[in-house]
């Protein structure tokens, strides 16, 4: 296939403009009324060997990504690419700008689009942990089978051969030739996670996809797992996209860290890096909540995140964290709908809301019952509103019972450089902590 | 069971700061392949006002026995082996009248003398003196009595445990109408002594008592407007609670059901609901295992804030060791239905003594390990089907000598504040040196 | 509160093979629904009924030329139980009753297996493809299923057998049109649910054909309560078989239990119970025999309580 030389240099997985959106559907007829952005823009390599870990809380597409990049659901917009080299890549990212021109190249290489031998060989050489070990295991098949169908269904192998096969690959996983004749509910969790394992190992394949695969274990299983699966890297140059919400654990496994939140990518960086300085907030509030055995009684450090994450179909404008951002400045992207999310929390105020017509996410008329409820929003605001939301205002003027309002309108925030191999999406350099 | 000797459990503290101890609890499950052990002699004080760790792996009996508090665990399949759980409830101090004072501690609440012995100190009381309560052996009534009052419980999957079919106003409100009646007539303004037949009707109204025709007659007036001052006392008593629990807007809340609810919002709910009535004993089971990490810091900060201004004593469990680090005062360990370690949290996470405790503690990920280097505990959990008596670590320590296998260990203490089950740091005495495990320099 | 997690596995004897733990899995299945005694109940009924079908050309003297007609013994007509030759009694055309409830037995297990075959496989088909490939297709024969499940099934049935003609084999077709909606119902949901599961997109991981992966992960996975209601429904078909001969939708004379019902309701308030009331039972025994076995079929075969050791 290609040289030793040359495989060196090529990406195994290039992930540009990646997006998935799932409509929402409402109603008897199922019309579509909005859509999930789940992933959304979202580009990075993985390099070959490397334990690339992607972090966030639930919904912020981390699974979904994963999925992606297993072949296993279809882009909205942009892909995955598998196995470029570096000619390729070059390419790919000048031919990013256009759709139409990108064509033939993604026929060729975005893994959703393979055919015959190229997607067999893509299939073979991505393969995926799943988080529930029971879920993941058909219930009503033997180990043997379970492990051994990879290499049935690529004819890699049949009869006895299999079965050395099979007990093969259950070795280097920690379980042995006993186990072959059982059903996945005979085993614990760490034990069913191992046979997972195994059967993601049976056809020898380059990037393995890990989604949870640790978390629903206890601490001195996964410990186990977590060991098992290092060594196995270290043995087989295996390259992991390792997916988490554990920071501990990605801190101990990855090499380069995506963060995400609400479907975008807040910030990458290699591991040290991000937990030495983190560049964006979010990650930096993550590591405050995340307690960590070996730090020491600094209680200060400890602490959450005000308010809820947002309506993945309605992300935020701007930088998409912005509502719960402690560091936020009038440029992070204020609109309407954080006026609306206070109106919520005013008592009494809420409630007197007529209508809301909006010319744009940022600007908007809020109708009320009477006058008064209308004045009490602008003092309100006036004086309660946090001081960058205020400036961020370009008008706010009352008109009876309507009250006009219009903020600065800012564009979605883009991943920029902080250094070696650091990106983040903050309009600010430095922040707080910093 | 040659260890399973029948008696207090040594502490340190006095008996008269503790506010509940679980004496030799041994809690069966009978299933197809036999007995399970889940619990097995479990023994442990919580102390007043303290937050109290129980930490441990799956199946090891850490939420059977915080179940066990409130006759929570189904029997059958479960069997109630032997053991008590002795509470001992507060009341508000006589010298302040709740306010908090020197007397009290600040606390505003004192135990009061065990009716038994009027403060001599009798079995009753467990020789404290101090009214003292069985929790498992308590009939119905009174258990209802504590349950939600003087003892209060959060569980893992808030999503769960509230009722999909209530607001947030009606689920809140049933706590007060069922203990805090009293509070509910007076704040509504209802003479809480009246014997005429609308004062019974609307009194067994504040005591969701009613029955079809008396809520038909409250409907219309005059009653209706008693019960409507009622629900508006009950209202504002609701909006408080959640108030307190930092939850925006409780009034709006308040009308929403708990699918509406993110999360963290449900979980802030329960923990409303659980502080209600202002409990001696919150037994939180998991709380924020079902959260994300940076809402599960909120729900922390906001449960040992509560703690600290009600001075509640909290018996917190979790899988989660470095979780318990943080929010623990003194932890306790269990392992296969058996408490192996109890200690205040920084000595047992810094120096812990059995050998579970430390292979837990390096199985963790943490800033300090190297890459693929954790210490895997190897094997295991044993079998808890009719186990044999000896230690039930013995499989899976580095440490196991003969006498592991033949006897079991129970807690003793080593040191101040202090119990560990094991032979290392407590060799019997009628056993040969040979048999003892070998004293490993880190150990001693 | 999990305290069946953690159960260590036992160790396996060194010759082990796929065949013999699937032998053992199918003894301890069947050992479990012999543990039951409401369905062994069910289950010895059953076999008894069974074996008193298929025997019944040697219990019985075979009428001829037709066998599955009433032999009519007109020097007998309507004696009670016990008469000479007549244990249990003959009808008012002289028609004995152990032979009918002996040959309706027969008609009743050809009835429902055929009934069952045919619906379960249209039933499984359908559902399948529409839990499977979802859309546009699943739109529209779930649209087709609404239709069948709105018109109530012994009216259905009634009027299609009608429409037909009064023969016993108009009522096969007409109870393989109304039963299968149910199959088809309980498949696709089933499909629909067993398809979320992780081991499907594992399989799809692999690469393995769409194809296989619903022969080998949702097919298996989703057929539990179709098998229940099959058994159930060998028990219902018969009632609603033997309903629909009552009223006179299969030929006279036929040796079935809702033909022979009805050709004794006449002479009930005569005083001349038996004509009625033992083909009755049998409908009853039947029916409850197959509700008792489905009931327990249904604790049985999940595959998470199985031999949860």
């Amino acid at each position: 296939m290609t040289t030793a030389v040359e495989a060196d240099t090529r990406t195994l997985i290039a992930v540009r403009g990646l997006k998935k959106h799932f409509p929402i559907k409402e109603g008897a007829l199922q019309r579509v009324t909005g859509h999930v952005q789940a992933v959304d823009e979202v580009s990075f390599d993985i390099e070959k060997g490397q334990t690339l870990g992607l972090v966030g809380e639930s919904g912020c597409g981390k699974t979904t990504l994963g999925r992606l990049v297993a072949g296993l659901s279809e882009p909205t917009a942009g892909g995955v690419y598998f196995d470029l080299g570096p000619q390729e890549k070059i390419e790919l990212d000048r031919l990013m700008a256009s759709d139409a021109e990108r064509a033939e190249f993604d026929d060729e290489h975005r893994v959703d689009l393979l055919k015959g031998d190229a997607w067999r060989r893509f299939r073979r050489n991505t393969q995926m942990v799943f988080q529930d070990s029971f879920a993941s295991l058909n219930p009503r098949q033997l180990v043997k089978d379970i492990v051994g169908r990879p290499l049935r269904v690529h004819r890699e192998a049949s009869g006895t051969a299999l079965v050395e096969r099979v007990v093969e690959l259950l070795e280097q996983v920690g379980l042995g030739r006993q186990h072959l004749y059982r059903y996945p509910h005979q085993f614990s969790g760490g034990q069913r996670q191992r046979i997972s394992i195994a059967r993601a190992l049976a056809l020898d394949p380059g990037l393995v996809v890990l989604d949870e695969p640790s978390s629903a274990l206890d601490v001195s299983v996964q410990a186990q797992i977590l060991n098992l699966l290092h060594d196995l890297q270290a043995d087989r140059g295996l390259t992991y996209l390792f997916i988490t919400h554990d920071l501990s654990v990605v801190r101990h496994m990855a090499d380069q860290i995506v963060v995400m939140y609400l479907g975008r990518v807040s910030e990458r960086a290699p591991t040290d890096d991000l937990f030495a300085a983190p560049r964006h907030p979010y990650t930096e509030a993550l590591l405050r909540a995340s307690p960590d055995l070996d730090a020491d009684g600094d209680e200060d450090g400890f602490q959450g995140l005000e308010g809820s994450v947002p309506d993945p179909a309605r992300p935020p404008q701007g930088c998409r964290f912005h509502t719960r951002c402690v560091y936020a400045t009038r440029v992070c992207g204020w609109e309407i709908d954080d006026v609306v999310l206070r109106l919520e929390e005013t008592p009494g105020l809420f409630d007197r809301l007529e209508d809301v017509e909006r010319r744009s996410p940022f600007d908007a008329e809020l109708r009320f019952e009477s006058e008064q409820a209308a004045r009490t929003l602008v003092s309100t605001f006036q004086n309660e509103a946090p001081e960058p939301m205020r400036d961020a205002l370009e008008d706010m003027t009352v008109e009876g019972r309507t009250v006009a309002i219009r903020f600065n309108p800012v564009p979605e925030v883009e991943l920029t450089s902080r250094g070696t191999d650091h990106e983040a999406a903050c309009v600010l350099e430095d922040f707080g902590s910093n | 069971m040659t260890s399973a000797a029948v008696e207090p459990t040594p502490t340190a503290a006095p008996a008269a700061s503790v506010i509940a101890s679980v004496r030799d609890l041994r809690v069966h499950f009978r299933t197809k392949a036999g007995i399970v052990h889940a619990v097995d002699g479990v023994n442990f004080d919580i102390r007043n006002g303290e937050t109290l760790g129980l930490v441990g792996e799956t199946g090891c009996g850490k939420s059977v026995t915080a179940r066990s508090f409130l006759q929570l665990v189904p029997m059958p399949p479960g069997i109630p082996v032997s053991g008590s759980i002795l509470f001992r409830p507060r009341n508000p101090c006589p010298d302040c009248l709740g306010e908090g004072c020197s007397a009290c501690d600040r606390t505003g609440r004192v135990s009061s003398p065990c009716p038994a012995c009027s403060g001599e100190g009798c079995q009753h009381c467990d020789q404290t003196g101090l009214e003292t309560i069985d929790l498992l052996d308590l009939p119905d009534q009174q258990l209802r009595d504590i349950r939600g009052d003087r003892i209060a419980m959060i569980f893992q999957d808030p999503g769960k445990a509230l009722n999909p079919a209530l607001s947030v106003r009606d689920q809140l409100g049933e706590v007060f109408f069922t203990h805090r009646s009293a509070e509910l007539l007076d704040a509504a303004g209802i003479d809480p002594d009246t014997q005429s037949v609308t004062g019974r009707m609307i009194r067994r109204k504040a005591n969701m008592r009613s029955r079809g025709v008396e809520n038909l007659a409250l409907a219309i007036p005059p009653l209706r407007d008693r019960r409507v001052a009622l629900a508006s006392a009950a209202d504002g008593m609701v909006a408080a609670a959640l108030a307190e629990t930092q939850i925006p807007n409780p009034m709006s809340v308040m009308d929403r059901f708990p699918h509406e609810l993110s999360g963290g919002m449900k979980q802030r709910v329960m923990i409303a609901q659980a502080l209600a009535c202002n409990p001696d004993l919150l037994i939180a089971d998991e709380p924020t295992t079902a959260l994300d990490v940076t809402v599960q810091a909120r729900i922390i900060e906001l449960i040992s804030q509560l703690q600290e201004r009600y001075r509640t004593a909290v018996l917190y469990i979790s899988h989660d060791l470095s979780l318990v680090k943080r929010v623990c005062d003194r932890t306790a360990v269990m392992y296969a239905g058996q408490i192996v370690e109890v200690g205040d949290s920084d000595q047992i996470f810094h120096d812990p003594e059995h050998p579970y405790t430390q292979g837990l503690i390096e199985a963790i990920p943490s800033t300090n390990r190297e890459r693929g280097r954790l210490e895997a505990i190897e094997g295991t959990v044993p079998e808890l089907i009719e186990p044999e008596s000896a230690c039930r670590f013995a499989g899976r320590c580095p440490h196991t000598a003969p006498v592991c296998t033949t006897h079991d260990p129970v807690l003793e203490p080593i040191g101040e504040d202090r119990l560990v089950a094991c032979f290392i740091h407590n060799p019997p005495a009628t056993v040969p040196t040979e048999q003892l495990p070998r004293p490993d320099g880190r150990l001693l | 509160m999990d305290v069946t997690e953690r159960l260590p596995i036992p160790p396996a004897p060194p010759s082990e093979s796929a065949l013999r733990v699937r032998a053992r899995r199918a003894g301890e299945l069947t050992a479990n629904v012999l543990s039951n005694p409401t369905t062994l109940t069910g289950l010895i009924i059953i076999l008894l009924m069974i074996s008193m079908a298929l025997l019944a050309p040697w219990i019985t003297v075979p009428n001829t030329p037709d066998p599955t007609q009433m032999p009519r013994d007109w020097g007998a007509i309507a004696v009670p139980p016990g008469s000479p030759g007549h244990p249990l009694g003959t009808t008012n055309t002289g028609g004995d009753v152990l032979y009918g409830v002996i040959w309706g037995a027969r008609t009743s297990l050809r009835l429902s297996l055929i009934v069952v075959s045919i619906t379960v496989t249209v039933g499984v088909a359908i559902g399948s493809l529409a839990g499977f490939l979802g859309g546009r297709i699943d739109e529209i024969l779930m649209r087709i299923v609404d239709v069948f499940l709105s018109i109530p099934e012994l009216i259905f049935a009634l009027a299609i057998a009608a429409v037909l003609g009064p023969s016993f084999r108009n009522i096969i077709l007409a109870l393989a049109v109304v039963f299968w909606v149910k199959y088809a119902r309980i498949m696709r949901a089933q499909v629909i649910h067993v398809k979320q599961n992780e081991y499907v997109d594992a399989a799809r991981v692999i690469g393995d054909a769409p194809l296989r992966i619903f022969g080998k992960d949702i097919l298996p996975n989703s057929i539990t309560p179709v098998i229940v209601q099959a058994t159930l429904d060998m028990g219902n078909i018969v009632l609603v078989g033997a309903t629909l001969s009552f009223i006179g939708l299969a030929e006279a004379g036929l040796a079935e239990w809702g033909v022979l019902v009805s050709e004794g309701q006449a002479g009930i308030s005569a005083g001349r119970w038996w004509a009625s009331t033992f083909p009755g039972m049998m409908v009853f025994l039947w029916a409850l025999a197959f509700n008792l076995l489905g009931d327990g079929l249904r604790d049985v075969l999940d595959p998470r309580t199985e031999t949860s050791r």
